[in-house]
């Protein structure tokens, strides 16, 4: 057995202790919050079906763009309701990079409309039943809470899911770095 | 083994053990993060509690639901729905007590419980089959600020014993469409 042993144990455990110490001791991240693991397969994701404000039937698999945004929320959630401002600037300033958003939520469709009207939402605002907060738990949110959002790839890939608000300036900075061509 | 630990010295040892537990001490610190949101159950804890016109002088019969909510959580007043199961127990509209009432820009006005609730669901009937019951809310809350929940369901279980008496209080009319 080697001498050394003992004191390098000693030395990894000191480490761990000032680390942990460390990182208990610094602030704790804001909200958004990471989002638990994610269940639902891509083609899953792209084949969910909702209703759009005419009443058509929509999947996500229709929106064509290199990030999708899909936005967990509901009428009654101020929190939803506080971020959808921000996200509908976003979507302007990003929508000729390929950056597109859809709002989904489990709510009465003639509401959703009015609240998309009133807060000038510039992206489609689909509405679903119970498949909205599976697709929601089956995409991270296993507590199901809203808001929680999603940046799909095209191709229905997860790149990121979110629960809690989600900042204007912290979400096109993530852009940034997922789209850092900008095309 | 005994032999090789047993090379260092009681100071050593001492300061092994410390920063071992520290190391399992701060690690689940962090992993339990205030800003982590709260799972429904653990934000909004309901309790069920029988209430007897015979044992309770205020001559009230039904049954009493106390919520405690975890600090910065709220609940919905007008978004909460009881039922009994099984629907052989019939229950008047529940009686909430004030709560706050909040205006919100968009949502317009509501009413919120903090902190701890207590609802009272009146029997409808003057006498009630004893019996193994299960009291069902649907409720729907939020943590401030931040997030959400959608609605989500608790169960309680309620156990009426042999003997239940609620004819000291005067009996409540049916609600329309019913008759006793």
């Amino acid at each position: 057995m080697k001498a050394w042993l003992p004191f390098a144990g000693v030395g990894v455990l000191a480490a761990l202790a000032g680390a942990s110490l460390w990182l208990a001791s610094t602030p704790t991240i804001p909200t958004p919050l990471k989002s638990e693991a994610v269940e639902a397969a891509p083609a899953a994701v792209m084949a969910a079906k909702f209703v759009d404000h005419e009443g058509k039937s929509r999947v996500l698999g229709q929106i064509a763009g290199k990030v999708i945004v899909v936005n967990f929320w509901a009428t009654w959630c101020t929190p939803c309701v506080e971020e959808m401002p921000g996200f509908a600037r976003v979507q302007a300033r990003w929508e000729a990079r390929g950056v597109r958003f859809v709002g989904l939520a489990n709510d009465d469709p003639a509401k959703v409309k009015a609240f998309g009207e009133r807060l000038a939402i510039n992206y489609p605002l689909w509405t679903g039943e119970a498949a909205v907060m599976d697709l929601s738990r089956r995409l991270g949110n296993r507590i199901g809470v809203l808001p929680h959002t999603v940046l799909l790839d095209g191709e229905g890939q997860v790149i990121e899911s979110r629960i809690g608000i989600y900042a204007e300036e912290k979400l096109e900075a993530r852009l940034k770095e997922i789209l850092p061509q900008g095309i | 083994m005994q032999g090789y630990f047993g090379r260092f010295s009681g100071t050593m040892r001492r300061f092994l053990g410390l920063a071992a537990a520290l190391a399992c001490l701060a690690f689940p610190a962090r992993a339990a993060s205030p800003d982590d949101p709260l799972e429904a159950d653990q934000a909004f804890r309901p309790t069920v509690r029988l209430i007897s016109g015979t044992a309770d002088t205020s001559g009230r019969h039904g049954i009493d639901i106390e919520y405690r909510i975890a600090a910065g959580y709220y609940l919905y007043r007008d978004r909460m729905r009881f039922e009994v199961l099984p629907a052989t127990l019939l229950i008047a509209p529940a009686e909430f007590p004030r709560g706050l009432e909040v205006e919100d820009p968009f949502l317009g006005k509501s009413v919120i419980f903090r902190q701890s609730a207590t609802i009272h669901l009146p029997f409808t009937v003057s006498s009630v089959r004893p019996g193994q019951y299960r009291v069902r809310i649907t409720a729907q809350g939020c943590a401030e600020n931040r997030l959400c929940y959608a609605p989500f369901v608790q169960e309680l279980p309620l156990n009426i014993p042999p003997g239940y008496r609620v004819t000291d209080s005067p009996v409540r009319p049916l609600p329309p469409g019913l008759q006793r």
